[in-house]
């Protein structure tokens, strides 16, 4: 499993590395592979993430960052709507300004 | 991913706070998984509670099993995951099919329920929700998806049309959920229901077509109390704050 190896802050483009690669290790590279991911990918509707894929990201991160970043309970804080609308930029952001 | 062992089957989980002194365990519907309780209804519990969020064998993150659907295997898998994780006790709530599995761990197993909460739970013997099964198409798959689904609003794209087809094509044509489910129809009529001794808060949609089976279960289970929800079957989505606070408050006092 992922740790955090360093104290070091990580920059937006290494941020959305890794958010790819979980991105991939949930949905599976024979899909990502057909997509193009970019910060404006949405979740649900160009990922094409379900609930159940969003909780193993969620998962991924906890994983990774530990404690540093709540991100559940980020997630909980929205709404339906804005669930539906959640790019990966704003997470990238967010997990940026945890740091 | 929290995978565990019970009777030796993956069996996906989910805890927050798990320090906290009473434990409350979440049970998912059919065709669902966890996550209709992870992102908003379980973080609030958890501000009090310890919370365990599970997914039903063939659902979400768990195993795939062809037998095994019926109230008391699910029980029993629900009894042995309390086991593995060491719960001897816990606030139990389900919702919709997971509604009548938590109604029948608190009659099988009253001493390891505190209390209950029932959350839309269907009356098997209704015709509509057995006729969903033998009108099993890709076409009802499409509409069920759009209208029905209990995990979530957004309308699906190919990737997960596939995906979801796939589950269903499973659980329908290779499991026994389906004889399973039938074996269950007159599940309300047992006695038992009447002599249930355990406070009980049933939470149902106004709008809810299983409305009538919430006051039926209110009219025979003597420390119930019934509160409608504005919404229809799929209130843990339309109204998760609202569930999660009466929730919370019905397990704190």
């Amino acid at each position: 499993m992922d740790t955090v190896a360093s104290t070091t802050k990580m920059n937006r483009d290494e941020i959305f590395d890794l958010m790819k690669q979980f991105i991939t290790e949930v949905i599976g590279e024979e899909f990502v592979e057909e997509m193009d991911i970019t910060p404006e990918s949405s979740f649900t509707k160009d990922l094409e993430m379900d609930s159940i894929e969003i909780v193993s990201f969620s998962e991924k991160i906890k994983a990774h960052f530990g404690d540093q970043i709540d991100f559940t309970g980020w997630l909980s804080s929205m709404d339906l709507d804005q669930l539906i609308n959640l790019n990966l930029g704003m997470i990238i952001n967010y997990i940026y300004e945890c740091q | 991913m929290p995978v565990i062992k019970v009777n030796n089957r993956d069996v996906h989980i989910q805890e927050l706070n798990k320090g906290a002194a009473e434990t409350v365990l979440l049970v998912h519907g059919m065709f669902s998984n966890l996550s209709v309780y992870y992102f908003n209804i379980a973080p609030i519990l958890a501000e009090h509670f310890h919370v365990v969020m599970y997914d039903l064998k063939s659902h979400g993150m768990s195993e795939r099993t062809l037998h095994g659907y019926d109230l008391n295997s699910m029980t029993d898998d629900l009894n042995a995951l309390m086991e593995a994780l060491q719960l001897n006790v816990v606030h139990l709530a389900g919702y919709s099919f997971g509604g009548l599995i938590a109604l029948k761990m608190a009659l099988r197993f009253p001493d390891k329920v505190k209390k209950l909460v029932v959350i839309e739970a269907p009356d098997p013997k209704d015709e509509k929700a057995r006729g969903i099964i033998d009108d099993y198409s890709r076409e009802f798959l499409e509409h069920y998806v759009e209208n029905f689904t209990d995990t979530t609003k957004v309308k699906m794209g190919k990737r997960q049309m596939e995906r979801n087809h796939r589950m269903y094509e499973y659980l329908f044509y290779q499991t026994s959920i389906k004889s399973d489910m039938i074996a269950e129809k007159d599940f309300l009529d047992e006695p038992q229901i009447s002599l249930l001794n355990k406070d009980t808060l049933l939470l149902y949609g106004s709008d809810s077509n299983c409305l009538e089976t919430g006051k039926e279960l209110n009219g025979k289970i003597k420390t119930s109390e019934l509160t409608a929800v504005p919404g229809d079957h799929n209130i843990p989505i339309q109204e998760p704050v609202l569930i999660a606070n009466m929730i919370n408050t019905f397990f704190m006092n």
